[in-house]
């Protein structure tokens, strides 16, 4: 089994459509000779040449609407966003053009593009470098949304994401791209819309996306010490949801921690929280938490950036609260 | 700045309660959860916890009965100025209430939980899961503790709760050998032994009859055929002809009060009934003066009220005598225990077929046999012995009663 980093995982799925289908083609700022600002896609351009591997100007605006027009056309473009805190500049795109075409031509027209983006605190990047806006995406119709946090999540939900005939906004974790995993020889692609249970516990389900999900599981091994079984489950895509598994989960603890690094208010967990309390309302034992980032921007000093980002600490006292007992 | 203590609403239907004493002095250190004082309620006297910690500054009522809601204490910082509150009247001290849980000696107790943290408006706090699963398993929320997060109820109250209960006891599944399950005890269960107890003291004894139930049930099956809707029982016969018996007897229809025996004008029968939330004992009032039909109609209502915990106040007052029957269980004869103030308790059992001897020929004969537990300090042997007599004559023939 190859083990590869989340950044290989990225690039190793990237390669795969590129070599198995002509109409897929990537394009970004500085992806082609230096290979992104992140080195996803270094070498890719001495494999697949200038016209599938494209260097665009500095217009977020331009990349996404070359690639809804090139997605028309009938091609599966896979655009870079260098930071999503930049996908701000290509909204109207995004929002109004790449989730609208299908619906507003009654399915005569699909628009199959993948928006990779990356972005997330942890490396002292500053407020305008460091902010998580999945949920953004996950309140506009006609668009699918995915966050991976592990690098066999993240080849096979590409794979899926190249694939899939709508505009799939993909997320990816600054932090994430040395993780490593053993996957498998072959490419298994992941369904768009499943959730992944990274691990089994009885007391307290902890939904978590991104970086926060191994922050989770670390909480979860220290909260084991202490007698408490938490389980921790990714929803890996963020729309279409897997409510069926959330629910599942937390009517088996029935207790519930949401977590991302996100702030917390109008997060992606404020969603999956009311999923939660309406399919699951008779079987919950304590209030939902939630764990996010303070209500601020990110801060560049890495201590204050430290203190206003989540980690397993602040899931660990969010597990703690759910099963706590006042004596 | 100082807490107001208020009087809880522990229950449905609570609109007072009467304290009885305090557990702690005025400048005594209180602790959040520790017990303040001792509350009587309609159902049962409990200890009232405090719900913060703090020092007792000043006790308002320092004993009787106060509408729900009412301040009784100030609890606060160590020489916190008190506000001054108008201390509502209390009631002069409450009489040793007539108990109206009877319990028989045979019968399974169940184990009740301490009454949860309340807030002021009643609301109980509890989580969904955990109502769902007291909704599901019919157990008053009122009557649990809450240890989640700020006295939440949570499912593990319920769950505890549920299992120390019968009905749960009867589906739990083997327990492993060795294992001891320890129950810890709650203060019902602390009251509920307290008045057993104190009842115990009381010089008691018990005479035995058999009555031969032919005619009775002869009645029952017209009665039957009369009132379809009503549905009377033997029960409801029974229950009619104790009534008639006790206004001929009115000795035994008879409260002890210390100082005096009050004779009662009126056969007030409670009929004790399993509920899962425990035994309760609701009263049908003035049972002489109705018909067979409408104690059973009064009956059903009694019951279905008080197996879905709807019984109010008024319905467990008043009682003059109780009857408790287990005949519906196979019980052939037990020993009720006193339910005081009452002079008597009658515990029944079922009717069977037994062999008696009649005109020196051994017959096959529906009997049925009662025990009544007396008081001695309020009734003698002879005066009992006479009272069954009639009830024993009234079964056999219901004529008589007229």
């Amino acid at each position: 089994m190859p083990e590869l980093t989340y950044r290989e995982a990225v690039r190793d799925a990237l390669s795969r459509a590129m070599r198995a289908d002509d109409d897929v083609f990537i394009m970004g700022e500085d992806i082609a000779e230096m290979g992104g600002s992140m080195g996803v896609t270094q070498g890719m351009l001495a494999e697949f040449g200038p016209d599938r591997v494209r260097n665009t100007p500095i217009s977020e605006m331009a990349i996404v609407g070359a690639g809804i027009g090139a997605a028309m056309q009938g091609m599966r473009p896979v655009v870079e966003i260098m930071y999503e805190d930049f996908t701000t500049l290509a909204m109207e795109q995004i929002v109004n053009q790449a989730a609208k075409h299908r619906y507003m031509s009654g399915g005569q027209l699909r628009v199959p593009l993948t928006v990779r983006t990356q972005g997330g605190a942890g490396w002292s990047p500053g407020a305008q470098h460091a902010q998580q806006v999945e949920a953004w995406f996950v309140h506009v119709p006609g668009l699918k949304v995915v966050f991976a946090s592990t690098p066999s999540d993240v080849r096979g939900l590409l794979w899926s994401s190249i694939y899939d005939d709508n505009t799939v906004i993909f997320f990816e974790h600054r932090t994430l791209y040395p993780l490593k995993e053993d996957v498998s020889e072959e490419l298994e692609p992941i369904p768009l819309g499943q959730a992944r249970v990274h691990r089994e516990g009885e007391d307290v389900t902890v939904i978590a996306t991104g970086r926060l999900v191994h922050e989770a599981l670390s909480a979860a091994a220290e909260a084991e010490k202490d007698g408490v079984s938490v389980e921790v489950v990714d929803p890996r895509t963020l729309q279409p949801l897997d409510e069926e598994t959330l629910v599942a989960s937390v009517k088996k603890t029935n207790r519930c921690v949401v977590a991302h690094e996100a702030v917390v208010r109008g997060g992606f967990g404020a969603e999956v929280t009311a999923v939660i309390q309406h399919q699951a309302f008779d079987w919950l034992d304590a209030p939902i938490e939630r764990v996010g980032s303070k209500f601020t921007p990110i801060p560049f000093a890495p201590v204050m950036e430290n203190f206003v980002v989540p980690h397993a600490d602040d899931v660990l006292d969010a597990i703690r609260r759910t099963v706590g007992r006042s004596g | 700045m100082a807490e107001q203590v208020i009087l809880p609403r522990l229950g449905q239907g609570m609109e007072s309660g009467t304290i009885i004493r305090w557990l702690k002095s005025e400048g005594d250190e209180v602790a959040k959860g520790e017990p303040l004082y001792e509350l009587d309620t309609d159902k049962v006297t409990q200890e009232v916890e405090a719900d913060v910690g703090g020092v007792l500054l000043r006790i308002l009522v320092p004993e009787g009965e106060v509408p729900v809601g009412t301040p009784v204490a100030f609890l606060g910082e160590p020489g916190e100025d008190v506000p001054e509150v108008e201390t509502a009247p209390a009631a002069a001290p409450a009489e040793p209430a007539p108990e109206p849980v009877a319990v028989s000696a045979e019968q399974p107790q169940r184990v009740e939980e301490r009454p949860s943290d309340v807030s002021a408006d009643g609301r109980i706090k509890a989580s969904p899961l955990a109502r769902r699963i007291a909704r599901e398993r019919g157990i008053d929320l009122a009557s649990l503790s809450g240890t989640g997060p700020e006295g939440r109820i949570v499912a593990e109250d319920v769950e505890r709760a549920a299992v120390a209960g019968p009905p749960a006891a009867r589906t739990a599944g083997p327990v492993r050998a060795g294992a001891v399950e320890r129950v810890e005890l709650t203060s019902l269960r602390r009251t509920v032994a307290r008045r057993m107890t104190e009842a115990w003291a009381a010089p008691a004894f018990q005479i035995v009859m058999s009555a031969d139930m032919t005619r009775a049930q002869a009645l029952r099956a017209q009665l039957l055929e009369r009132h379809p809707d009503e549905r009377p029982t033997v029960t409801d016969v029974l229950t009619k002809v104790c009534a008639v018996a006790l206004m001929r007897h009115r000795e035994v229809n008879a409260l002890y009060a210390g100082d005096a025996i009050e004779l009662q004008p009126s056969a007030n029968v409670g009929i004790a009934v399993a509920t899962e939330r425990g035994l309760i004992v609701p009263v049908i009032q003035g049972c002489e003066g109705l018909t067979v039909a409408q104690i059973a109609s009064a009956r059903a209502d009694l019951v279905t009220r008080a197996r879905d915990g709807k019984l109010q106040t008024a319905d467990l007052e008043g009682g003059t005598f109780t009857i408790s029957n287990l005949g519906m269980y196979g019980v052939e004869q037990f020993v009720a225990v006193l339910n005081p103030p009452q002079a008597a308790i009658l515990a029944v059992g079922a009717i069977e077929e037994r062999a008696v001897a009649r005109a020196g020929e051994l017959v096959a004969r529906p009997m049925m046999t009662m025990t009544l537990t007396c008081d001695h300090r309020t009734i003698d042997g002879a005066t009992a012995a006479d009272f069954l007599r009639t009830v024993k004559e009234f079964l056999e023939e219901p004529g008589l009663t007229l």
